[in-house]
């Protein structure tokens, strides 16, 4: 097959992968991995750092307005994003040394794992914290923030913070080790662990992937893992697909797409343990 | 609060640039305007290799040492690709002055890992 068909196969994938992200919800990153990796001829490598890049641009591109509207808290993220950033380097390192056998087996595992999270997880839109922990204290995790929805002033604590690092902490690993975006994850140790409210857990959780993600980024770029003609399509088709998608958004019903997306990683992740056992 | 608004307005700013020189670079690369060090049918050969031994096979460059390669089509979209990489460290470093002592220090701490993450 002629060289030019697949970053042109890539960008056409990875648009419909935007669209899809946003309409179910999830992280373009979390798609991507496992989606390239089993349907496309790039080397595991090369799909795990063009799918931090993609996760990496597409939190850097939503946190500005984030941040401003209030909706991601610095506060709260800082100690949680440098726990993962430390964590993201050993994952990310770890996976290059690892055979691409073990690596491939270990991505199906996870993706089948992350299918299973997404299906399960409830979430609380205002969590009850009754009483902060002596660690968010210390470390101010804690605000008000506008709800435009209620129309009013939301405050908010958090509680169980040592154990939420060590959650971070775990989640960096994986994002490292398999290069996906970790918002299916982020979203559910804030808010159902943590107790920060939903919204503000969605906001603080891409500010997270912004960080831990870059960290994990310049190890693949400086193993030689950066191949330019898998990255930049991917970008340019995930966030091309989540404007797209983001319009769709107000008469798609979600809970199909997400059964779709679901459906999708469940294959992919099959797919990948297949490839990983030779078969 | 001061420190949200000063890293939206960095961060805004950064990624737009950022995106911009990588679109621009990937052109050049795609145009063929500057000749790149593995061509893209040579690329396709290699590209179901490990990172490793795709760099053994093609002598791409690894670390930094990509910034001696900016003449090659490939390489120059590395620009790109690490000023997106980068983006996060001069947001960080820009915010600690308007942070409280215990922040700040946090903030120093990160940025000094993604100071080591980015030469390891």
């Amino acid at each position: 097959m002629e060289w030019w068909i697949w970053p042109i196969a890539l960008f056409v994938a990875t648009f419909a992968m935007g669209i899809v992200a946003v309409l179910a919800g999830v992280g373009g990153g979390v798609l991507f991995v496992p989606i390239v990796s089993a349907f496309f001829p790039f080397h595991l490598d090369f799909v795990r750092a063009a799918g931090l890049m993609v996760a990496l641009t597409s939190a850097l591109s939503a946190a500005p307005t984030l941040l401003s509207n209030g909706l991601a808290n610095l506060r709260l993220a800082m100690p949680l994003a440098l726990v993962g950033s430390i964590t993201s380097i050993v994952g990310a390192l770890v996976g290059l040394a690892l055979p691409t056998q073990a690596v491939q087996v270990a991505l199906g595992l996870a993706i089948l794992a992350i299918a299973l999270v997404m299906w399960r997880s409830g979430r609380s839109e205002h969590p009850h914290v009754r009483r902060p922990d002596a660690l968010s204290s210390a470390l101010g995790m804690h605000g008000v923030y506008h709800d435009p929805a209620l129309g009013r002033e939301v405050g908010w604590q958090v509680h169980r913070t040592p154990l939420g690092l060590v959650v971070f902490g775990a989640i960096g690993v994986l994002a490292g080790l398999f290069g996906l975006g970790a918002g299916w994850a982020n979203v559910p140790a804030l808010n159902l662990l943590m107790g920060a409210p939903l919204k503000l857990s969605v906001g603080t959780s891409g500010f997270i992937l912004s960080v831990v993600d870059t960290s994990a980024a310049w190890v693949y770029l400086n193993r030689g893992a950066v191949l330019p003609i898998v990255v930049v399509p991917s970008l340019l088709g995930v966030m091309l697909g989540a404007r797209v998608g983001a319009r769709l958004l107000p008469r798609t019903p979600a809970h199909i797409v997400k059964r779709l997306v679901l459906a999708v990683l469940v294959l992919a992740g099959a797919r990948s343990l297949l490839k990983g056992f030779g078969i | 609060m001061r420190e949200h608004e000063i890293y939206a307005r960095w961060l805004a700013a950064g990624t737009r640039i950022a995106f911009a020189v990588l679109l621009a670079t990937f052109l050049v690369y795609m145009l063929g305007l500057l000749e790149p060090l593995v061509s893209p049918r040579e690329l396709a050969r290699l590209w179901a290799l490990p990172a490793d031994k795709f760099v053994a096979a093609t002598g791409a460059p690894t670390g930094w040492r990509w910034l001696g390669f900016l003449g090659k089509g490939d390489y120059l979209n590395f620009i790109g690709v690490a000023a997106l990489a980068s983006i996060s460290i001069v947001c960080y470093a820009r915010m600690i002055p308007t942070l409280p002592k215990l922040q700040a220090r946090l903030a120093a701490i990160q940025v000094a890992v993604l100071l080591v993450a980015a030469v390891l």
